[in-house]
């Protein structure tokens, strides 16, 4: 089972010096925290505020290569979850034919939120990660590491 | 020496004849928040090349230069697991143009005979050539309108680092 995520936003975790790309269900009732690199968060951080650098970034140089021969992102799985190592699968069309390549779960979502393309997270990933232990470090943040956001 | 046909119509065949280059080193430039990858000529000629790019980009570079494995694929490992999965060969890398000071590159690439070119920042463009092997070129017209300038002063600065073996230390 998979279900459907959106991305909620970006947050500076000012404890691990790194940023959490934060992912939710439609409905509100599963959130999945990521915790990524600065260099992954700013990637995505582009592509959520559709800002267009004056050269291509590096995910933008990634989508340019599968334009240039009509490879489409059908779909980014975020698959697994463990302590350092973050795992998802892209999964592309290319003539007629379905590819599943593997990915940090960073590199999909820069991706698929530059191919418009829907992300999704298998249940296991959902109930290993439970959203309890985002609220617990909600609770302990500070009010103002919220103003780092945008920094 | 090749001659390119489709890019920069508006420069002379001498101007585009291509010079191969290879990543040398990526050299820390720990006083600003940036790192120079230092290309040297692929025939030995001491005519090196430096490009600054970004701490992200050079990082990149220097796991590639190294073939450092990492535990996940890092964004450049999964440019060429793309490559590989469409059966995408990169022919080759052109550091094409430079405006304003900013180097422009082209990446080359073929499949089933029909060849794509890509726009990149040349860090990009490196950083995929290194994991897939293929060649870095350099424009004669680029290698002729870099400034001398910010050459002589950077490998002054390099030659007094370089006697405190500094300069290939890496984070």
């Amino acid at each position: 089972m998979i279900t459907q995520m959106h991305l909620k936003g970006l947050m500076f975790d000012p404890y691990n010096n790194a940023y959490i790309v934060v992912l939710r269900d439609e409905d509100g009732s599963e959130m999945l925290p990521i915790w990524v690199g600065k260099t992954e968060a700013g990637a995505i951080s582009m592509a959520l505020e559709n800002v267009a650098a004056p050269r291509p970034m590096t995910h933008d140089f990634m989508k340019a290569i599968l334009d240039a021969y009509d490879a489409k992102v059908i779909s980014v799985v975020i698959t697994d979850l463990n302590e350092n190592t973050y795992y998802a699968k892209i999964h592309l069309t290319y003539e007629d034919s379905e590819y599943t390549v593997d990915a940090r779960p960073s590199d999909a979502i820069a991706l698929a939120l530059r191919a418009n393309a829907p992300v999704f997270a298998r249940e296991s990933v959902l109930n290993k990660q439970s959203s309890e232990e985002l609220e617990q470090w909600l609770e302990n943040l500070k009010p103002e590491d919220f103003g780092k956001l945008d920094s | 020496m090749t001659t390119m046909d489709n890019a920069g119509q508006a420069h002379s065949a001498q101007d585009q004849a291509l010079v191969e280059y290879k990543v040398d080193r990526v050299v820390d430039e720990t006083s600003t928040d940036t790192k120079i990858v230092v290309l040297a000529r692929q025939d030995g000629r001491p005519d090196s090349f430096p490009i600054w790019v970004g701490a992200a980009e050079g990082h990149a570079i220097k796991l590639a230069l190294d073939t450092t494995v990492t535990p996940r694929p890092m964004s450049h490992d999964l440019i060429k697991s793309f490559t590989e999965h469409l059966g995408v060969t990169v022919r080759r890398v052109v550091i094409s143009d430079v405006k304003n000071s900013t180097y422009y590159a082209t990446v080359y690439l073929e499949n089933h005979g029909v060849e794509r070119t890509v726009d990149a920042r040349p860090s990009d463009a490196m950083s995929l050539a290194l994991r897939t092997h293929a060649p870095i070129y350099i424009t004669q017209d680029v290698l002729g309108r870099r400034s001398t300038a910010n050459l002589d002063s950077w490998l002054a600065k390099l030659d007094s680092k370089s006697v405190n073996q500094q300069e290939v230390r890496e984070s």
